[in-house]
């Protein structure tokens, strides 16, 4: 995060992937599949929000444990704004999968395994932002805070990646449903995902900089006076 | 480390307050959902309610674990290892819960019927349950002891967290209550028992960061 704070080469990247995923997503060919039909453009719109969402997680949990070693007030609010960044992915990735099971599903909700797992990881990060509103003292607030977070995010891995395989459920990649491993996903396709999810990915992290970069003069300004 | 389990049970025991509330919670709860369920309860309505109440049980009873500690936490700070002081609380709420548990499956017994027919096999799924769950909230305890609204905090914080424990062992108290045999239910067993083994080993590493705090 450091790193990607001080230069931009890496922002021109995400604009460029992400036009070409808009343009390509939604105009180039994709195969003909029964139900599923054209909805299946949707593959770089979801999708991407969950791994982008995972991916900026996993780096709140890095800086998190980062901060428990030295007690540097910078880490904490890397770990925070990461973490706000991944609701405001989960959100729109719950909303772009619930618009696509009313067309094929039948109906938003299904009370599958996967939905209500995703619906759950999200309540995790809503109640870390509950816990550091509710602690008053700044020091305590970012230890236990960072406490929180890596013991939630440790518990949400067997909920996103294990629970919902062992039952069976609607969604893709589950109960013989195609998804995407290396078989299951077309050429066309796969074109497309791959720079979607990088694309995606590093749109949040450029989200979450500025936030942090937010942040930090905030604290600057506020140690000065 | 045995001292400090022995003084938790000295201490609910000469207060007696907390106890018996807890007692008064669960047979209360367990006779209004009688009020409410009667006349059409099946086994996995049984199930269901068994587990939920559990689960309202422990996050009563063990929110506790850490509030009594208040006035003592100095002492503590200064005596003991914060990793030999988790270990105590955790065997202790442990035994806590499954006390509870066994308890409430009597009165449950006795008020709705009992469909269990392997009586080991439900208690070990039912022991495995217990402890996630008084694991889980105990360490959600400890994290929300600072917090300014703890009993809400508590509930906000630890419900999320505990779901894998609750959905496998829910599951599995089903599929026994089905008369299933072992093999069917080993790979969530498995998957339950990992999961305690993770909740453990994390409030292991994380307790000395909020103790220090």
């Amino acid at each position: 995060m450091g790193y990607l704070l001080k230069t931009n080469w890496w922002k021109w990247l995400c604009i460029i992937l992400l036009t070409y995923t808009i343009i390509g997503g939604l105009l180039l060919p994709v195969p003909k599949l029964p139900i599923l039909n054209e909805t299946i453009r949707v593959l770089h719109f979801h999708v991407p929000m969950w791994f982008g969402m995972i991916l900026v997680f996993t780096g709140s949990v890095i800086y998190a444990i980062k901060y428990l070693k030295t007690n540097n007030s910078k880490f904490d609010i890397y770990s925070s704004q990461l973490a706000s960044t991944g609701i405001a992915f989960g959100v729109l990735g719950i909303v772009t999968g619930m618009a696509w099971a009313a067309y094929t599903w039948g109906e938003p909700w299904s009370n599958d395994p996967k939905q209500n797992a995703s619906a759950v990881s999200l309540l995790i990060y809503l109640a870390y932002f509950v816990l550091r509103n509710s602690l008053n003292d700044e020091q305590q607030r970012s230890r236990i805070s960072a406490v929180y977070n890596i013991f939630a995010f440790t518990l949400m891995i067997p909920l996103l990646f294990i629970l919902p395989r062992m039952t069976d459920s609607l969604h893709p990649g589950n109960g013989g449903n195609p998804a995407l491993s290396a078989v299951d996903l077309d050429n066309d396709l796969r074109k497309v995902f791959y720079t979607a999810v990088i694309g995606w990915t590093l749109l949040g992290y450029w989200i979450a900089s500025i936030n942090i970069r937010l942040s930090l003069a905030h604290q600057k300004i506020e140690n000065a006076s | 480390m045995i001292e400090l389990i022995k003084k938790d049970l000295i201490v609910d025991w000469r207060q007696q307050n907390p106890i018996s509330g807890i007692l008064l919670y669960l047979a209360s709860t367990i006779f209004t959902s009688y009020m409410a369920f009667r006349g059409f309860i099946s086994i996995e309505v049984w199930n269901a309610l068994f587990w939920i109440i559990i689960l309202f049980t422990a996050i009563t009873a063990i929110s506790k674990s850490f509030m009594q500690e208040e006035r003592r936490s100095l002492y503590y700070f200064f005596l003991v290892k914060p990793q030999l002081l988790i270990t105590a609380k955790l065997i202790y709420s442990f035994i806590y819960l499954l006390a509870l548990a066994i308890l409430s499956l009597l009165i449950f017994s006795i008020l709705f019927g009992n469909p269990i027919s392997d009586y080991l096999f439900f208690v070990f799924n039912l022991g495995l349950g217990c402890l996630g769950l008084s694991s889980a909230f105990t360490m959600i305890s400890a994290i929300s002891f600072k917090a300014s609204n703890r009993s809400i905090i508590m509930a906000v914080l630890g419900f999320p967290v505990i779901i894998p424990v609750l959905i496998l062992s829910i599951s599995n108290s089903a599929k026994i209550l089905d008369q299933t045999i072992w093999a069917q239910v080993q790979g969530n067993m498995l998957t339950l028992v990992s999961i305690d083994v993770i909740i453990i080993a994390l409030a292991f590493i994380l307790f000395p960061f909020i103790w220090k705090s």
